[in-house]
C-alpha cells in the first residue's frame, strides 16, 4: 500500500517535471520577440544592446542624457528620470525614480522601460545585475568631450527614430561650436583656474571634460596635468598656479575663489566670474551654452590694469 | 622618574623635529630660510597654520583617549570608536545646515554632540557589575552607528554641492586650517593637559578598582564628569575644526603606555605630545602623498590604526 502510493506519487512528480520543462521550452519562445522587431546597438563601452525597432519607454539616470533625449526629439518617450533632472522645464513633470547615485530600482521596473540609459559604468555593474531578468536594456551614455555630443545626438535619433529633430540639433551645436572656434582669440590663452567648492578646493583634472571646453574656449586651465576628474587641490598649489582668470562653478558652497588665490592675478584684476554649474557640469547639449560663456569672459579685458 | 624625564624632553624634540620636516615640506617647494613673497604667503597662511592646528588636533584626540581609556579601564575606549567624534561632527553638521555658518556655533554644538554621544555610551555600557569590554564596544559601535545615519539623513537632505566637501571633511581634514582654528584647539589642548594630568592620580587608583579608589578619599562621580566633560571639549574642538580623525585617541596612548606603563601621571601628559607628532606627520603624508591633490588626514590615521586595532581586540 504505502510502497505504491510512493511510486505514484514519484510518477506524478516526474509528470510535473516533464510539464514544466515543456512550458519553459514554450516560455522561452514566448519571451523572444520575433528577431524582426528587435535591433542592436553600440553603446558606450562597446556593449551590443538589443532594442526594439520602436522605442516608447525610456528612463534615463542623469540630467545631462535627459538634456540630449529632449535635444533629439524624444523627451515624449521618457517615462522615468532622476531628481537632479530639472531642465527642460517638461522634464519636471516626468515621473522621479530618485537621484543619480541610489535610484530606486523598483520603481524602475514599475514603469516599465524598454530601455534605461545610464551615464557612467560604476551606474551600470549596480544596474545590470538587478536588472537581468528584467525586459529592459541597459544603454550606457558616457560622453568625455565636447565633440561627442553632436554624436551621441545622432545616436540618440537612430535609437528613438527621431533622426530628423536629432540631426537638426546635432548641426545646430556644430554650427556653434565652430562660430566660437572663429572668433578672435586674445593673442595668449589667459590662465585659468576652475573651482567646484570653495572651501575645499575641489577643482578640474586631466580627465574631466570640462577641461577640453575651456580649452576650446581659448583658456588653458592650470590644472590640465592633474590626474582624475575632480582633484582636490592643494591650496598652496592654487596660490603658487597664480591664474589669471577664475571661473567658480555656480553654487551654494561656491561663490567667491579660495583664500589661497585672495592675491591671485585673477583677484587682482577682477577676473573671476561665475558660471551656471548646470550647463557647465552636464556634458549635455547646454554646452554650447557653457562654451559661449566661457568664450566671451576669456576675451573681455582685465579690469585692472 | 628619571627616565620618564628623557622620555618627555625627547616627546618635545621629537615634536619640534616634526614640525621642522612639516613646516619645510608640501606640494609647492619653498626655501624655508629664504623665502620669497609667494614662499612667505605658502608658509604663514596655510601650511603653518594647518601644521600648529594638526598638532593641537592630535594631541586634543590623544589626550581623550588615554583618559577615557583609564576611565573606563578599557584600552579599545576611544573617541572615534565610542560614538564620540561622530557626535560632535553631528553637532558641526547641524550648525552646518541650520545656521549657516555663524563664528562659534559650530565648536559649541560639536562640544555638546560629543558630550550627549559619551553619555549616552555610557549609559549602555553600564550595567550592575561594572563595564565589560564588549558591552562598551557594541555600545559604541550602535551609538557611531546610530549617529551616521542621522548624519547620512542630513547629508542627503543638503544640496549635491555642499555634500561633496562634507564627506571629505567627515573623514578628517585638515586643508581648512586657520590660526583661529589654531588658537581654539591650542587653548583645547592646553587646558585638556593641565585638567586631565591633575586627574592621573584618581585614574591611577580607580584603575585597580572603585572601591580602593572610593577607600582613598577618590570623588568617583566628580573624576567621570571632570573627564568626560573634558574628552567632549577636546573631542568637540577639534571636530570642529577638522573633522573626524579617527584611531588618534586609540593608537597613541597604547604605545605610550607600551613603553612608559600604565602611571597616567606619565601616560596623559606623554599621550598630548605624541599625539600631536603622530598627526602632524600623517597630515605631511596626507599633504604630499599624491601632491598637488590632497587626502584626508584621517584616511592615513586610519590606515595605521585599523589594523591596529583589530590586533589590540584580538590580544583584550
Amino acid at each position: 500500500m504505502k510502497r505504491r502510493s510512493v511510486e505514484r506519487q514519484m510518477v506524478c512528480l516526474l509528470m510535473i517535471m516533464a510539464v514544466n520543462l515543456l512550458l519553459a521550452c514554450d516560455r522561452q519562445e514566448e519571451e523572444l520577440p520575433a528577431v524582426a522587431e528587435m535591433r542592436t546597438v553600440k553603446d558606450d563601452l562597446g556593449r551590443e544592446v538589443r532594442l526594439p525597432e520602436k522605442v516608447t519607454r525610456a528612463v534615463s539616470l542623469a540630467p545631462s542624457i535627459t538634456e540630449m533625449v529632449f535635444a533629439a526629439g524624444a523627451g515624449d518617450r521618457l517615462v522615468g528620470v532622476t531628481s537632479y533632472c530639472d531642465y527642460p522645464a517638461a522634464a519636471k513633470n516626468i515621473q522621479k525614480v530618485g537621484d543619480t547615485q541610489s535610484p530606486n530600482i523598483e520603481a524602475i521596473i514599475a514603469l516599465r522601460p524598454q530601455v534605461i540609459f545610464v551615464s557612467t559604468a560604476s551606474q551600470l555593474e549596480a544596474f545590470a545585475t538587478a536588472l537581468e531578468g528584467q525586459r529592459a536594456a541597459v544603454f550606457v551614455v558616457d560622453i568625455s568631450k565636447l565633440d561627442d555630443v553632436p554624436d551621441r545626438l545622432r545616436r540618440l535619433g537612430q535609437i528613438f527614430g527621431t533622426r530628423e529633430r536629432a540631426d537638426l540639433a546635432a548641426i545646430e551645436l556644430e554650427q556653434r561650436v565652430a562660430a566660437v572656434e572663429r572668433r578672435p582669440r586674445p593673442e595668449r590663452p589667459p590662465r585659468v583656474l576652475l573651482q567646484i567648492s570653495e572651501a575645499d578646493l575641489f577643482t578640474i583634472g586631466r580627465d574631466s571634460f570640462i577641461t577640453e571646453l575651456v580649452e576650446r574656449a581659448g583658456g588653458k586651465t592650470v590644472t590640465a596635468d592633474i590626474p582624475g576628474g575632480y582633484p582636490k587641490l592643494s591650496k598652496e598649489t592654487a596660490l603658487a598656479l597664480d591664474p589669471e582668470v577664475i571661473i567658480l562653478s555656480d553654487s551654494s558652497d561656491n561663490r567667491n575663489p579660495n583664500d589661497a588665490m585672495k592675491n591671485s592675478s585673477a583677484v587682482r584684476s577682477g577676473r573671476v566670474y561665475r558660471v551656471n554649474a548646470d550647463i557647465l557640469s552636464r556634458p549635455g547639449p547646454r554646452l554650447a551654452d557653457a562654451l559661449e560663456q566661457l568664450a566671451t569672459l576669456f576675451s573681455q579685458e582685465p579690469a585692472g590694469n | 622618574m628619571k627616565r620618564a624625564n628623557y622620555i618627555f624632553l625627547l616627546l618635545i624634540a621629537g615634536l619640534a623635529a616634526a614640525v621642522a620636516v612639516a613646516i619645510s615640506v608640501g606640494s609647492e617647494s619653498v626655501s624655508v630660510f629664504a623665502p620669497d613673497e609667494q614662499g612667505r604667503a605658502i608658509l604663514f597662511d596655510i601650511r603653518i597654520p594647518r601644521v600648529l592646528l594638526g598638532a593641537c588636533v592630535g594631541a586634543s584626540l590623544a589626550l581623550a583617549g588615554a583618559s577615557l581609556q583609564a576611565l573606563l579601564r578599557n584600552p579599545l575606549a576611544e573617541p572615534y570608536l565610542l560614538g564620540v567624534s561622530n557626535g560632535a561632527a553631528l553637532g558641526t553638521l547641524i550648525a552646518f545646515v541650520l545656521l549657516g555658518d555663524v563664528a562659534g556655533a559650530r565648536p559649541v554644538l560639536a562640544f555638546a554632540g560629543a558630550g550627549i554621544a559619551t553619555f549616552a555610551v555610557y549609559q549602555m555600557a553600564r550595567s550592575k557589575t561594572g563595564m565589560n569590554v564588549e558591552r562598551l564596544v557594541l555600545a559604541g559601535v550602535i551609538i557611531t552607528t546610530f549617529l551616521s545615519s542621522i548624519i547620512v539623513l542630513l547629508t542627503s537632505l543638503l544640496d549635491a554641492a555642499r555634500l561633496r566637501g562634507y564627506t571629505f571633511w567627515l573623514l578628517g581634514d585638515l586643508s581648512q586650517a586657520t590660526y583661529n582654528g589654531f588658537y581654539m584647539t591650542l587653548a583645547a589642548a592646553v587646558a585638556g593637559t593641565i585638567v586631565l594630568t591633575s586627574q592621573a592620580r584618581a585614574l591611577n587608583l580607580m584603575m585597580i578598582g572603585e572601591r580602593d579608589a572610593f577607600d582613598h578619599g577618590v570623588e568617583i562621580g566628580r573624576v567621570r564628569m571632570i573627564i568626560f566633560g573634558m574628552a567632549s571639549m577636546l573631542v568637540g574642538t577639534s571636530v570642529a575644526a577638522s573633522g573626524s580623525v579617527g584611531y588618534v585617541g586609540l593608537i597613541v596612548p597604547h604605545i605610550v603606555r607600551l613603553v612608559v606603563g600604565s602611571d597616567n601621571r606619565l601616560v596623559v601628559p606623554m599621550s598630548a605630545f605624541a599625539g600631536a607628532i603622530f598627526v602632524v606627520l600623517a597630515d605631511t603624508v596626507a599633504r604630499t602623498a599624491i601632491a598637488p591633490r590632497e587626502l584626508p588626514v584621517g584616511a592615513i590615521t586610519a590606515l595605521i590604526g585599523a589594523p591596529l586595532f583589530i590586533f589590540l581586540l584580538r590580544r583584550s
